[in-house]
């Protein structure tokens, strides 16, 4: 049980790594699949060793929504040649990119053992909680839309598996409604990537958008 | 006796480390359908060289000419202390430890580095420094993976590495020693000079270890050829001996156990040499400024590998 | 059944939304105008039956004073966006859609601050980002996408460490009922720290609390008037309503500082940053800042703060929803969002002028209007429970707020400029007056008000 969090949890932190080294979208996108599929083989393993048919259907949403659904969607909405759709300019290299998140997890995990380890006494729980920041870092290292909510998913991802692990016997409402509305984010942010694309040229600059 | 295994070592590496080679290159010919060379060909072209006379540039200083012999000593050194067909110590096994050994493996590269410098040829200078960065940079992640594995067997020593993950399940499972020999091989594949970090041709563009070499002929090129297969030798016998497949190696004195391992050693390099050659052949060449990207990569396996220890505490 | 009345503001907005569906010339406005006013009816009607804790509502004095407010500003909304939609020129949508997410809108809040889930409000919250990101984006130019974008990944990143705040707080407690957190203690008082702090830092995101507000001026910036109204005057109190619950159930003292401190930061940073400004949308939004900051400072005190915090909230969001209509009818008629290139208002626009300089003087809290009384109950409290220092240094920072704001509102409006009369007729202008008066009147309603949230 706890190997294979452990192994689930660094699998996700090395696909954040993955993440933050690949520039192509679609790359970053089957990569967030992939994570989001290994949460649900987790969740599912989880279900079945509780017995608990609640973590089995949400084993079932991630693998489906996340997994399946969620990916699906945002490569459909990618530009006509979504081989060509990727981060034309970063803002920082990639070598130092990888190097912050790897620091951030550093940092993360001494911050969990001195606070939070002290109540919960599962040293576990900084990897859920390092990803949410990898993804925070992943928003805010790149400039393109697609790869900024994938980082915004990373951060839903790792809640759920903090969840998932620490505490299972949540309310289902939660959970549910929580996966209800990671839909509506992604659907949003769908028409409003696609209208970035193709918005109308009014204004030069985002000189309104200072200060 | 062990004066005799260590003889016997010596020879072991120093004859087969060209056959790898050749292996290697067949097998990559033998994937794009071509017939390629010989597995022997490496043989042929050490010979080859050996007969040819040497032609040293007239700025060069008296180094140029002592340089491939001290790094090729210096191979064979290393291929007396670690751990290749035993997994206990032999004549000179307590001469170094683990951190010893990457300070030899470190100073016969400088050596090169230096004697590619007093070749006074600038695509020889090209390559010295990029080589010199690259190596500035996965120095402190091969330091990294030695701590890691000083922290599974509380010692430095290479035999003890292999003894303790030969017989430990849970340390030879555990996430922080595939962490660490995930790290080590991304590590073998920049100083081995594998494809991903450069190309075997001799274009400026990617050349790194190729154009340090590009003023030497005769014996002193085939014994920097040479030096270089042993290395490769050496560090894939590492890489098999002590990180991933750590198993079979005799860990008691007995002939008979050893003759029979030194055929399985093989085995395992030819399986790895397998791995080599589909991997080169699956992927291409990175840009000269993505490999440090790819060292960012196997540092942070490295680092992480201290995370997953203290995690699973 | 009797719990049925208390659903009927979410089953009237939700009808209200389905109905857009129907295809017919102004039908969608009308319903809209019609189910907007029938759930202010019905939180009016809520007001005077008694409280409610069952397994899905949690309803007491502060979730109907935030049912009214949220149902006032809706309909008012609703009727102002009818005269205000055609000045959009090319709009993301056609008129249903717009209606649509208004009205769902709508019901997001009024399930945030009725249901006794704390997960199930932050579901709601998260909603609130689902269905009001498209309202932005109606102009339909490149920098109001922008700022739409900002706000969907900020606000929704925010809204994550809130998730995990929620996680823990459960952990601490074993529940997430508010009637049952309110009553229990925590097994792990520090845990329960934890997670409150991070709550308060996560649902502040939302509620444009210092260290994640930089969504809030780009949205209110480039929204259209009657979204950045519906936004400034009930969405931040929302989200600021999760706080108090927070508050409520770990009031603990470390907690409270912790939000004091935020709320100081956020007053110090939006009053400040209100010197600077040149756009007047912008302008608007840095003094939403400021008051959500005051509130959030009379939140972390408690006592008789909490009653300045209501007051504060409801008269802000009268104030607060006439500027941003005001602002629609100078946006309207001036097509410009810069202060220096809107000249002589007060010829030009008499009522939008006046209107503007009273609800401007709202805003900043002067005396007469609710803002004031709201504002002087939380300095009050905090004069008596900390250091003097902190009040003249909280008290300096209003006075910049107001200073800035009021001179450069007055340049706008006293300034000379050449030009006929431009002014927009009847509904334009009404609802921003009755929104101005209905925020000095709400002072006659104090005594009223504290025997509500009691």
């Amino acid at each position: 049980m706890k190997e294979l969090f452990m192994l689930i949890g660094f699998s996700e932190i090395l696909l954040v790594l993955f993440m933050q080294w690949e520039v192509y979208v679609t790359k970053i996108v089957k990569t967030f699949s992939i994570s989001s599929y290994l949460i649900a083989i987790f969740l599912f393993y989880l279900g079945f060793v509780q017995k608990s048919y609640l973590v089995l259907i949400l084993a079932i949403l991630a693998a489906v929504l996340r997994g399946f659904f969620i990916p699906n969607f945002i490569l459909q909405r990618l530009a006509r040649d979504p081989w060509r759709e990727r981060e034309a300019k970063s803002i920082m290299g990639t070598a130092t990119s990888i190097t912050v998140s790897l620091m951030i997890v550093i940092f993360t995990y001494v911050l969990y053992e001195l606070t939070l380890y002290n109540f919960v006494k599962i040293s576990f729980g900084a990897l859920p909680i390092s990803l949410i920041f990898q993804g925070a870092f992943l928003i805010i290292s790149r400039r393109n839309t697609f790869i900024q909510l994938i980082g915004y998913m990373v951060m839903e991802n790792a809640a759920f598996l903090l969840t998932g692990y620490l505490f299972p016997d949540l309310p289902f409402s939660v959970e549910a409604g929580s996966v209800l509305d990671l839909i509506g984010v992604v659907m949003i942010s769908g028409i409003i990537m696609r209208m970035r694309e193709n918005s109308v040229k009014k204004s030069d600059d985002f000189d309104e958008l200072k200060g | 006796m062990l004066v005799l295994l260590s003889i016997i070592q010596l020879f072991y590496v120093l004859t087969l480390a060209p056959l790898i080679v050749g292996i290697i290159s067949r097998l990559e010919e033998k994937i794009e359908s071509k017939e390629g060379p010989s597995i022997f060909q490496p043989y042929r072209d050490l010979i080859k060289l050996f007969r040819k006379e040497n032609v040293v540039p007239e700025q060069s200083s008296p180094i140029f000419r002592i340089g491939p012999y001290i790094s090729f000593a210096l191979y064979m050194l290393l291929t007396l202390v670690l751990p290749i067909i035993t997994a206990f110590p032999l004549q000179f096994g307590p001469v170094v430890d683990f951190i010893g050994g990457g300070l030899v493996f470190g100073a016969a590269g400088t050596i090169k580095k230096i004697t590619s410098l007093d070749s006074r040829n600038n695509y020889s200078h090209l390559g010295t420094s990029r080589s010199a960065s690259m190596s500035a940079l996965s120095e402190p992640i091969t330091v990294l993976i030695f701590i890691m594995l000083g922290v599974i067997s509380q010692t430095n020593n290479p035999y003890v590495i292999n003894n303790v993950l030969q017989t430990s399940t849970s340390w030879y499972l555990s996430l922080t020693h595939w962490f660490v020999a995930a790290a080590f091989f991304m590590v073998l594949l920049i100083e081995t000079g594998k494809l991903p970090i450069e190309s075997h041709s001799n274009a400026e563009l990617g050349a790194i270890d190729q154009s340090m070499e590009m003023e030497y002929s005769g014996t002193d090129l085939a014994f920097f050829r040479w030096g270089s297969y042993v290395k490769q030798f050496l560090l894939m016998s590492v890489f098999l001996n002590v990180y991933t497949i750590p198993f079979w190696i005799p860990m008691k004195m007995n002939f008979e156990f050893i003759f029979i391992y030194m055929g399985i050693q093989l085995l395992k390099l030819i399986g790895l040499s397998i791995v080599f050659a589909f991997f080169e052949e699956s992927v291409s060449k990175f840009r000269l400024f993505k490999n440090f990207d790819y060292i960012s990569i196997a540092f942070s396996l490295a680092f992480l590998s201290f995370l997953a220890f203290y995690v699973s505490r | 059944m009797n719990y049925l009345f208390y659903s009927l503001p979410m089953i009237a907005s939700l009808i209200g939304a389905f109905l857009c569906f129907v295809k017919r010339e102004k039908f969608e406005e009308m319903i809209s105008i019609i189910f907007a006013a029938f759930s202010l009816i019905s939180a009016i009607l809520i007001l005077f039956l008694s409280d409610v804790s069952n397994s899905f509502f949690f309803i007491d004095g502060i979730s109907k004073i935030m049912l009214i407010i949220i149902s006032m500003i809706y309909t008012l909304t609703v009727i102002f966006s009818t005269t205000f939609l055609k000045y959009i020129e090319e709009p993301l949508f056609q008129k249903r859609f717009y209606y649509l997410l208004l009205n769902l809108f709508a019901f997001s809040m009024f399930f945030s601050v009725s249901v006794n889930n704390f997960g199930l409000i932050w579901v709601g919250i998260e909603a609130t980002t689902v269905t009001s990101a498209l309202l932005i984006a109606v102009e339909n130019d490149e920098s109001s996408i922008e700022a739409t974008w900002r706000y969907i990944i900020i606000v929704s990143s925010g809204l994550v460490i809130s998730f995990i705040a929620n996680i823990l707080i459960y952990a601490a407690t074993g529940t997430l009922d508010i009637s049952t957190l309110l009553s229990t203690n925590p097994t792990s008082e520090k845990l329960l720290v934890f997670g409150s702090m991070m709550a308060i830092v996560g649902y502040g995101t939302k509620a444009g609390i210092f260290p994640m507000h930089t969504w809030l001026p780009d949205v209110h910036g480039k929204a259209p008037a009657p979204v950045s109204a519906i936004f400034s005057g009930v969405l931040l109190p929302v989200a600021l309503y999760a706080i108090i619950r927070v508050i409520q159930f770990s009031p603990i003292s470390s907690v409270k500082t912790f939000a004091l401190v935020l709320g100081f930061l956020t007053v110090i940073i939006a009053s400040s940053l209100m010197a600077i400004q040149i756009h007047y949308k912008r302008l608007f939004a840095y003094s939403t800042m400021e008051n959500m900051g005051m509130a959030l400072i009379g939140i972390s005190l408690g006592g008789y703060a909490l009653l300045g915090v209501m007051i504060l909230i409801i008269s802000h969001a009268f104030a607060k929803s006439s500027t941003f209509f005001l602002s629609g009818n100078l946006f309207s008629r001036y097509k410009t969002t810069k202060i220096d290139e809107i000249k002589g208002v007060s010829k030009r626009m008499p009522s939008t002028a006046y209107a503007l300089l009273f609800s401007a003087m709202a805003i900043t809290g002067m005396p007469p209007f609710g803002t004031f009384f709201g504002e002087i109950m939380i300095i009050l409290v905090l004069l008596a429970t900390m250091p003097t220092g902190y009040t003249i240094l909280l008290l300096s920072f209003l006075a910049l707020a107001f200073i800035s704001l009021n001179f450069k509102v007055g340049k706008m409006i006293f300034s000379n400029s050449e030009g006929e009369n431009m002014e927009r007729k009847r509904v334009g202008t009404i609802v921003p007056i009755i929104d101005t008066v209905l925020s000095l009147l709400i002072v006659f309603f104090i005594p009223w008000i504290e025997k509500v949230i009691r």
